[in-house]
């Protein structure tokens, strides 16, 4: 007799709070794929059904919920989490308890843990290149600023390390914001901006901060096309909710963008809007949070369960045509094999992906230096790019 | 984690700094060597063939590091092994090898199973640097990694230095020694018996404390045959 009960799985994002702007995002990438597949006849003819809570971007509520969702919830796969902290805080669940969890959003590397599924960029797929593109157009005299945390301390490292290395490079500041930062934190950063005339900012600020950053900015009068803003959280939930005006210019390293210009990204998009609207913006979030489910949902078709031990060795390995291309998952390191693109906002708000790598690049989690050339082989970097040019 | 925070972190000496000057030279502002050369580490791991061995080789091969394994340990290691993971095992524990502390050794990270006091013994004898507590987890290892490399260089920088003082003392010692020989044998003033032995030394290409224990010896000699 076959088994027509529907499998519950645990969708974790936040629907209020500081970084709630790009959670919401993922809640729908989430939700979008899990009735792609329902539309298509579940999973073996068994339901998906989502069980959401809202944690608003605290990690001790990410930890309770992620308990909730195994213990009352009997949920074995949980799709969740964006900050580091929250990460951190439900993996001792899913390790206790011998759930998974999926995790589609770029962070820090330097983690292992078999219960987890890494689907956003490790630093070896977005920082490095960015890095990169920014010394090469730009120039090397860096203004870092971030929210204080983990992902900023980490990139800002990795990013360190990449303008001293090269002749002349300098870091002009490091500075860090609170996380429930204000637009008044805001002005005297940009005012300091203003009088060291770096040849870029490399913004690391995540959630609400980021809209005030970048208006603070264009309050000023600090012109993008001269001094960008270089981002690897800077999506386009932020750019829409910050206004083409305002984000116009700055640079973002991220596996995704809406621009991919491949059909399976157009067809996703199209069935996206069909059926949600305008209201939420698709992002490198969004896709990480949409194609994972899919991901799931095939290696649970060949394991018949989403029990870890059943799950894992179908889902290691495994890949998936997603919107950025064809993703893969590495067994050895659970991260996920992602295309490297560099995106500049362009006049209308959108970004326009300026730099893309043609291979899928492994995650390196554990890569402490990262080697500079070896993307520039395999990228093609499409349009002219404005600002000061080849120095 | 999200840490307690103020509203800004800032590098004091950048700020005044400002431009280029002073802030590229810093290097310290970079990651340091240490860690950014823990991917090339050439690791021996002695482990029993077990679900916690397996652990270990496959993070250790994630942070980038070349990696063997046996059981039980070896009592001479290969030239290229730079760091040892090593089980305590009361049973291995009274078997010495030459890593294990000494002029030879290499950093050693002790793998424990229980923590009582016969087995944290036998890992302090066999020198550990830092210690894993079995079941092994992915999380810790790079740290102890680390830390171990770190002290294990500290520890051979400051056994160099305080072998050369020691060096220096005798040396010392020699010159003021034979600076009093000649004082009493020649009647020079101090200063005038430390110029000759310079000189000496000078014509003779070699150093001051080679002269002076050429002075003590030979005073010995004779002394031995002024007073029979």
């Amino acid at each position: 007799m076959a088994n027509t009960d529907p499998i519950r799985v645990g969708v974790l994002f936040s629907r209020a709070g500081t970084t709630s702007r790009v959670e919401i995002s993922q809640s729908f990438g989430t939700l979008f794929a899990i009735g792609e597949i329902n539309d298509a006849g579940g999973i073996d003819g068994r339901e998906l059904v989502a069980v959401h809570y809202d944690p608003e971007c605290v990690p001790r509520n990410y930890r309770l919920l992620a308990e909730k969702m195994v213990q009352e919830d009997g949920i074995n796969v949980i799709f969740g989490c964006y900050m580091s902290s929250t990460r951190k805080a439900v993996m001792p669940v899913v390790e206790k308890w011998q759930r998974l969890l999926m995790y589609p959003t770029p962070y820090e590397g330097f983690e292992f843990s078999r219960n987890i599924i890494y689907t956003g960029a490790a630093p070896n797929q977005n920082s490095a290149q960015l890095a990169e593109y920014m010394t090469r157009l730009f120039g090397v005299r860096v203004y870092l600023v971030g929210s204080d945390y983990i992902y900023p301390y980490e990139s800002n490292r990795i990013m360190s390390d990449f303008i001293l290395e090269r002749p002349g490079g300098a870091k002009l500041a490091e500075r860090y914001v609170h996380l429930d930062a204000t637009e008044r934190d805001f002005v005297s950063i940009v005012r300091d901006i203003k009088e060291k005339q770096p040849d870029f900012v490399f913004s690391t600020v995540v959630g609400k901060g980021t809209r005030m950053l970048y208006q603070a900015y264009a309050d000023a009068g600090l012109d993008p096309s001269k001094i960008p803003i270089a981002s690897l959280t800077t999506c386009e939930a932020e750019v829409s909710e910050m206004g083409t005006r305002i984000g116009s210019g700055h640079i973002t390293a991220a596996p995704y963008f809406q621009a991919v210009d491949n059909q399976v990204n157009r067809d996703c998009l199209s069935r996206f809007r069909a059926i949600y609207g305008d209201d939420v913006e698709p992002n490198m979030c969004w896709e990480a949070a949409y194609f994972q489910v899919h991901l799931f949902a095939r290696a649970m078709q060949q394991s018949g369960s989403d029990e870890i031990d059943r799950l894992l060795p179908y889902l290691l390995g495994s890949e998936f045509d997603a919107p950025q291309g064809r993703v893969r998952i590495d067994p050895a390191n659970h991260h996920t094999r992602l295309y490297p693109r560099i995106g500049r906002v362009g006049d209308d708000g959108r970004f326009v992906v300026v730099a893309e790598s043609l291979i899928g690049v492994d995650a390196d989690p554990y890569l402490v230096s990262h080697p500079a050339d070896d993307w520039r082989l395999h990228s093609d970097e499409i349009g002219a790019v404005g600002g000061q040019g080849r120095r | 984690m999200i840490g307690v925070c103020t509203a800004t972190k800032l590098e004091p000496s950048v700020a005044k700094d400002g431009a280029e000057r002073g802030v590229a030279g810093r290097v310290q502002h970079s990651t340091p060597d240490l860690l950014r050369n823990l991917r090339n580490s050439r690791v021996m791991v002695f482990h029993p063939k077990d679900a916690d061995g397996e652990m270990l080789a496959q993070q250790l091969q994630r942070i980038g590091c070349q990696v063997i394994t046996m059981w039980p340990p070896l009592p001479e290691l290969p030239d290229t092994v730079e760091v040892v993971f090593c089980a305590v095992r009361p049973d291995h524990a009274a078997v010495k090898c030459s890593w294990m502390g000494g002029e030879q050794s290499v950093p050693v990270i002790a793998i424990i199973n229980y923590e009582n006091p016969t087995v944290v013994d036998a890992a302090l004898r066999m020198g550990a640097m830092a210690v894993i507590v079995s079941p092994i987890r992915s999380a810790g290892i790079l740290s102890s990694l680390a830390m171990a490399k770190h002290a294990h260089a500290e520890l051979r920088d400051a056994r160099r230095r305080a072998a050369r003082l020691e060096q220096k003392l005798v040396s010392v010692n020699q010159i003021s020694e034979a600076k009093a020989i000649l004082v009493r044998t020649r009647n020079v003033s101090d200063s005038e018996a430390y110029r000759v032995i310079r000189e000496q030394a000078m014509s003779k290409r070699v150093p001051t404390e080679e002269i002076a224990r050429a002075i003590i010896h030979a005073d010995g000699i004779l002394s031995f045959q002024v007073h029979p």
